[in-house]
């Protein structure tokens, strides 16, 4: 595909998104039943398990496009797993803000050593470093590099962090513990969530094609400069 | 890119001519799309020197790199034997030798672990002779003992040029390597040069230096932004009027 | 042969290194037993026995005491280039990855003993009756750790923050050491069965394998140029 191809299907797939988050709004606070237990704060559920899922997800593009990279050295994979990450590290941050809203509300508590929570945190924490180091190399060739061996050991490790808090519950249980979801989800929740997974992953989807084709000007600008520059200074 | 198409080949067959011709075809290698190499092709013969004269900047030392397997050129190939070389291959590592303004030493070790850990490296078995040999040759007998740090810059230098032709490479890259050295370093230099010029070896020298890139010569070239703008044999041009003829190339009036 | 020559030849010229200049032992072991005694004034004895929080207290003591040698591996390697010379030599990255790793493995292992016998004489502590299970525990969680911290100290020796780039990098990736390490640890000091800690060892090897293993599969994309 071209970029400008690219470019509209990413237009068109935020548009869908951002008219899908209106809808899901809508049916957040209008259409779907409240929850028994949890009452209404778990509403916010439809923004934050729909975010959760991209942010992982995106995470996975990353260490795959990083994979590649490294062995075949497309800078388009590169410029894919970056736009991957800025959009997951977005999802990311979407559910590190609502996750202790909701904690407020039906725990009693901003924050809680509950395993999903501190997975998520530490996830964000890779995420962070994965474009700390990617502009922190004079070379950018070698922050490029060095941001994929980051997110490739990121998702190595993610399988032992996320058993390793799972088994630090176990032993001390949590005063609360979260209601199974899935097949005891009311018709409705259950639509209701399944809107919101598929407007999280087209606004993903969307920013993720933008922000690649951005990246695409973004260096040809780059080496235009540095073109003209050692034409000046020849 | 100029010459016939290149072909690659992935394992380098080494078992042809015991002293290897180096080429260098298309080599471009761009540092955030600026490029530092742009567009260098050479041919030299085995046992010959290439002299690359050139400014700051021009991208000699980058080239150097390339040519040494350090760096991954963004396009074009070196070739050995008329076979390319793959960043990382072992096999042309084993069969170069790299000296540098820097010594590449250890200053903590002594003179003799130094050579002992690179001939490790190289995977070297005589070097309980090849060590006192080397020392011997650039003058270090007496110091093999002690640590590097303690020795003065000249001697360093030395050490670093036994260091680099420790494993015997059949293709030599020098980068400026008369930078800085003393006079006793210099004069040993001058004839590690020449001894190199033994027939059995192909050589690259990076320098600005003129007068001591010509004396060892066969080949000459001059490199300006990333390009060799003008290379030839030694005996087409004249010693005398080289310099003008090089200030000429550089700017552009030749 | 010469796989494992290649690792020795570097692992020993590191270790080498150390013993003339005992830079980074001597900077860990002053930190590992300052710690001790911080750690004395920093808890209310009289409230909280030492015994109890001893084992978290250890393995963070190891973490940051070695992050602060592990952290200049390779600024040795870079004075006068050394390090570009050893690239210039046809060994294989991974060898070269695994015999740095083994030297910083027998550095950590040395503070690790000295953090073990400071925490034993300053508060009395006994580290239970299971002493090869603890080193086990002990020995695959260093191994982990050393395994990744080498890996990005080639990396953070190289971007403009330096060393301070490495607990961001390092910390998140550590959850599993410090969880199950902790957990092993505080159940053998208290005397509970080994069937107990079973479980984490397993933990803990998996976490030494995986990240042995990545630091040799992508260390030569962090040290090529």
């Amino acid at each position: 595909m071209s970029q400008d191809r690219l470019r509209q299907t990413g237009v068109a797939l935020a548009v869908l998104g951002t008219l899908g988050a209106l809808l899901v709004l809508w049916m957040v606070f209008f259409w779907v039943p409240t929850e028994r237990t949890m009452g209404i704060a778990q509403r916010i559920f439809y923004v934050h398990v729909p975010s959760a899922w991209i942010a992982f997800f995106a995470f996975g593009i990353v260490a795959l496009c990083s994979a590649v990279y490294l062995w075949l050295k497309d800078e388009r994979l590169d410029m894919a797993a970056l736009a991957a990450a800025e959009g997951g590290m977005v999802f990311c941050t979407i559910m590190i803000l609502t996750g202790p809203l909701w904690a407020r509300v039906s725990w009693g508590t901003w924050w809680t050593w509950e395993p999903r929570l501190v997975l998520t945190l530490l996830l964000w924490f890779i995420y962070f470093s994965y474009f700390l180091v990617r502009n922190a190399t004079e070379n950018p060739e070698q922050g490029k590099r060095f941001a994929a061996v980051v997110g490739i050991i990121g998702v190595l490790d993610i399988p032992l962090i996320h058993i390793s808090v799972t088994w630090m519950r176990s032993l001390h249980p949590e005063p609360v513990v979260l209601k199974p979801e899935g097949p005891s989800l009311d018709p409705e929740m259950l639509i209701t969530l399944m809107v919101g997974l598929a407007t999280a992953t087209m606004l993903f989807l969307g920013l993720f094609l933008m922000r690649y084709t951005v990246e695409c000007l973004k260096r040809e600008v780059d080496q235009r400069q540095t073109g003209a520059q050692a034409a000046q200074g020849a | 890119m100029s010459g016939p198409a290149p072909f690659a080949v992935r394992e380098t067959d080494f078992s042809g001519s015991p002293t290897p011709t180096l080429e260098a075809r298309g080599l471009v290698r761009e540092f955030a799309g600026f490029p530092a190499v742009d567009g260098v092709d050479f041919q030299l013969d085995a046992g010959r020197l290439l002299a690359v004269f050139g400014p700051n900047g021009a991208g000699k030392t980058t080239l150097l790199r390339i040519l040494a397997g350090g760096l991954r050129p963004t396009r074009g190939q070196v070739l050995l034997d008329g076979n390319t070389v793959d960043v990382g291959d072992r096999e042309w590592r084993r069969r170069i030798g790299v000296v540098s303004h820097q010594g590449f030493l250890y200053g903590r070790l002594t003179v003799a672990e130094n050579l002992e850990f690179y001939g490790r490296l190289f995977g070297l078995s005589d070097l309980a002779e090849r060590v006192p040999e080397r020392l011997a040759a650039v003058g270090l007998e007496d110091r093999s003992r002690s640590v590097v740090r303690t020795l003065s810059r000249g001697m360093r230098q030395r050490l670093a040029l036994a260091r680099a032709l420790l494993h015997d490479p059949e293709v030599v890259l020098l980068d400026e390597p008369y930078t800085g050295l003393d006079a006793h370093a210099a004069a040993i230099l001058r004839d590690v040069l020449a001894s190199l010029k033994d027939g059995r070896r192909t050589v690259v020298l990076v320098t600005h230096n003129l007068g001591q890139g010509l004396e060892l010569a066969d080949r000459v070239a001059i490199q300006v932004a990333g390009r060799f703008r003008w290379i030839d044999d030694r005996d087409r041009v004249e010693a005398s009027t080289f310099e003008a003829f090089y200030r000429d190339v550089v700017e552009e009036r030749a | 042969m010469d796989y494992f020559r290649v690792i020795w030849t570097v692992a020993r010229k590191d270790l080498l290194i150390e013993m003339r200049t005992r830079e980074r032992v001597a900077a860990m072991g002053s930190f590992v037993v300052l710690v001790g005694v911080l750690f004395n004034y920093s808890i209310d004895t009289a409230i909280v026995r030492p015994q109890e929080i001893a084992p978290g207290i250890i393995w963070m003591t190891i973490i940051f005491g070695g992050l602060l040698g592990m952290g200049r591996t390779f600024h040795l390697e870079e004075e006068d280039g050394a390090f570009s010379g050893v690239l210039q030599t046809p060994i294989p990255l991974d060898a070269l990855y695994l015999g740095k790793t083994a030297a910083n493995l027998v550095i950590l292992s040395l503070v690790t003993v000295l953090i073990f016998i400071v925490f034993s004489v300053f508060f009395g502590l006994s580290f239970g009756s299971h002493p090869f299970v603890l080193l086990t525990v002990v020995f695959l969680a260093l191994i982990g750790f050393v395994g990744l911290s080498t890996l990005f100290s080639a990396m953070s020796v190289r971007t403009t923050m330096g060393e301070s780039l490495l607990p961001v990098l390092v910390f998140p990736l550590l959850i599993p050491m410090v969880i199950f390490g902790v957990s092993a640890t505080s159940r053998l000091f208290a005397g509970r069965p080994v069937s107990e800690v079973t479980g984490s060892v397993r933990m803990l090897g998996a976490f030494a394998i995986l990240s042995v293993a990545a630091g040799a599969l992508l260390f030569r994309y962090v040290v090529e140029e």
